[in-house]
């Protein structure tokens, strides 16, 4: 199935998707019950206690801030803070998890409730529910020796490293209310940008501190009723969560139409192959035996606390993408590139400040969103990292709109900026490229120019006007590129209308 | 309340716990002696008691989020059967 079916299947099924969402603290400088710092990678087990190895005797105590970003996530959310909760034991059996339960949350999580209000460019925008959003801790990291590709399967013996195990994590479970691939994509990608915002995570997809699973199924439209669903898991990006959707969506939709059924399982997404497949667990009903934590006592939250943690919330990115196009009066799609991305947007607004004010908004978004962005592509770096900095670009954005240069010599400054780290005016005078606006200097090349083409002048007279764009060649050529275009274009069609 | 035998069986395989046939037998008692205590107290008339999970009336116990010093690495690894590359070793499992 290379072509992509997904089209035609939606016309017949309805995809009923619901997302359960980890993301790791990694803002935070200790683990969720101990003070072992969080960071990725590393040598093994160099960042372990004897909390988060489970040790006996050892007693795990909450990080306050850890519950503190929990909070402030499920405010900006929308969530309703429960005024009661607790932690509870989840209990079950695997290597990288040194206690044999997980310290989780069960029927009392921080947060329950809360919605995302999921842009679809043009259409509508769909809301999907937030059902919960609580707190837990990951579990340690594995290596399988002997198989094939580190697969467990063929394994002989494995490696266990828990420098992760123990690192606060944030589980949001959302409402089966999103119906398509691409607003899945959205969802959690707006979700990624709160979390930032926030600085709660680094929310980094390929490193694993954000992933997202999926539950999935189809139904005929019209029919009230789920169908069988099953879980999609190992989906490292965006673009990954999407293709796994679609995937699944047509095979559970071509199984059907076959007169097969959807087997309720846990499948694997195969971001190679393009493909998931079953990963053919035991048949073990999940029993985890919850029972509250009797290590840890409840949580209480008043008003007073949930609402100074609600005054300490930062602008939120819808909030930023409705100032940057009121304030700048930037275009829907302008702000919405600004404001999804944390760095350019804090580049952006710095330079407007630097350029002058907000009315130099539109000017500067068209060399962020232009040519800084293709500059950072090429590169690969991030806004702050580049040498033009907001300064810089602001004066060049300054020095176009004052008439020094041109618009289309600005663009060639830029490039020597990159190319150099100069300031614009350096390379304005090393390269001689001052912008005549000396309004007798024009006329005077304009005489000249139209004195050499009396036939055309006659033509643009009779009324053939697309003649001026010959006219403005033939004055910029005499004036070797340096015409303030816009004069020129000024006192041609004075001349010329006379 | 009672337990059954197959109900001790599949708590046994979920605690991973390997019980002869005898044991087998000897827990259900005790399970259920257990389960006539809590019988009784499902017996007395609790509405208006809220539901205690901690005995102590203590709440939003939590600590800050700074760092303290970690185990060596050979601290960490001495209790266990095998090691490589500073990693537990485990025998194959799953799969």
């Amino acid at each position: 199935m290379s072509k992509d079916r997904l089209p035609e299947v939606l016309e017949k099924w309805e995809a009923v998707i619901g997302l359960e969402i980890h993301t790791e603290l990694t803002t935070l400088n200790t683990k969720m019950f101990c003070g072992c710092p969080v960071a990725f990678g590393g040598e093994p087990n160099t960042r372990v206690c004897p909390v988060c190895l489970g040790l006996p005797g050892a007693l795990p105590v909450p990080n306050a801030r850890a519950i503190e970003s929990t909070i402030l996530a499920g405010l900006a959310l929308e969530c309703d803070i429960s005024s009661w909760s607790q932690f509870h034991r989840k209990n079950y059996f695997y290597p990288d998890m040194p206690k044999d339960y997980q310290i989780s949350q069960y029927d009392r999580p921080f947060c329950v409730g809360g919605h995302v209000d999921v842009e679809m460019d043009g259409a509508e925008s769909v809301r999907i529910g937030i059902t919960r959003i609580h707190l837990e801790e990951d579990t340690g990291k594995m290596v399988h020796v002997g198989g094939s590709e580190g697969r467990i399967a063929g394994a002989t013996h494995s490696l266990v490293d828990f420098n992760r195990a123990g690192t606060a994590l944030m589980e949001l479970v959302s409402e089966p209310d999103i119906r398509t691939p691409e607003q899945a994509r959205r969802f959690a990608s707006q979700l990624r940008l709160v979390f930032l915002t926030l600085g709660v995570s680094d929310c980094n997809m390929e490193e694993g501190s954000m992933r997202v699973d999926a539950n999935v199924s189809v139904r005929p439209h019209g029919q009230a009723e789920f169908g069988a669903k099953a879980e999609v898991k190992n989906m490292n990006s965006f673009k990954a969560l999407h293709d796994a959707l679609s995937y699944e969506i047509v095979r559970q939709a071509d199984e059907l139409e076959a007169g097969g059924t959807v087997a309720q399982e846990t499948r694997h997404w195969d971001a190679g192959k393009k493909r998931t497949s079953s990963l053919r667990s035991k048949e073990f009903a999940h029993d985890y035996r919850y029972f509250p934590e009797p290590d840890m006592v409840p949580f209480t939250f008043d008003d007073d606390f949930i609402e100074g943690l609600r005054a300490s919330l930062p602008e939120l990115p819808d909030a930023r993408r409705a100032r940057y196009a009121r304030a700048y009066a930037l275009p829907g799609n302008d702000a919405s590139v600004l404001s999804s991305d944390l760095g350019l947007g804090a580049y952006f607004e710095e330079a407007v400040e630097a350029a002058g004010g907000p009315e130099m908004g539109k000017a500067v978004a068209n060399w962020v969103l232009g040519d800084f962005s293709a500059h950072l592509n090429a590169e690969a770096l991030l806004p702050a990292d580049s040498s033009v900095t907001p300064r810089k670009l602001a004066r060049l954005v300054q020095l176009v709109g004052d008439g020094t240069i041109s618009g289309k010599q600005a663009k060639a400054v830029f490039a020597e900026m990159v190319a150099t780290g100069e300031k614009p005016r350096q390379i304005i005078e090393r390269l001689g490229m001052q912008q005549v606006s000396d309004s007798g200097a024009i006329e005077a090349v304009v005489d000249r120019v139209l004195a050499a083409n009396p036939e055309e002048v006659e033509g643009y007279r009779a009324g053939k006007t697309g003649l001026i764009g010959f006219f403005v060649g033939a004055v910029m050529r005499e004036m070797g590129g340096q015409g303030n275009p816009a004069m020129v274009n000024e006192v041609l069609k004075a001349r010329l209308g006379g | 309340m009672s337990i059954s035998e197959e109900q001790v069986r599949h708590v046994a395989l979920l605690a991973r716990l390997g019980l002869s046939d005898e044991q087998i037998a000897s827990v259900g008692v005790e399970l259920n002696d257990i389960l006539v205590q809590i019988d009784r107290i499902q017996s007395l008339d609790l509405a208006g008691v809220e539901p205690t999970t901690h005995a102590a009336e203590v709440v939003n116990v939590t600590r800050p989020d700074v760092v303290r010093p970690c185990l060596l690495r050979e601290e960490a690894l001495r209790n266990a059967p095998e090691q490589q590359d500073g990693a537990f070793l485990i025998p194959k499992f799953g799969g």
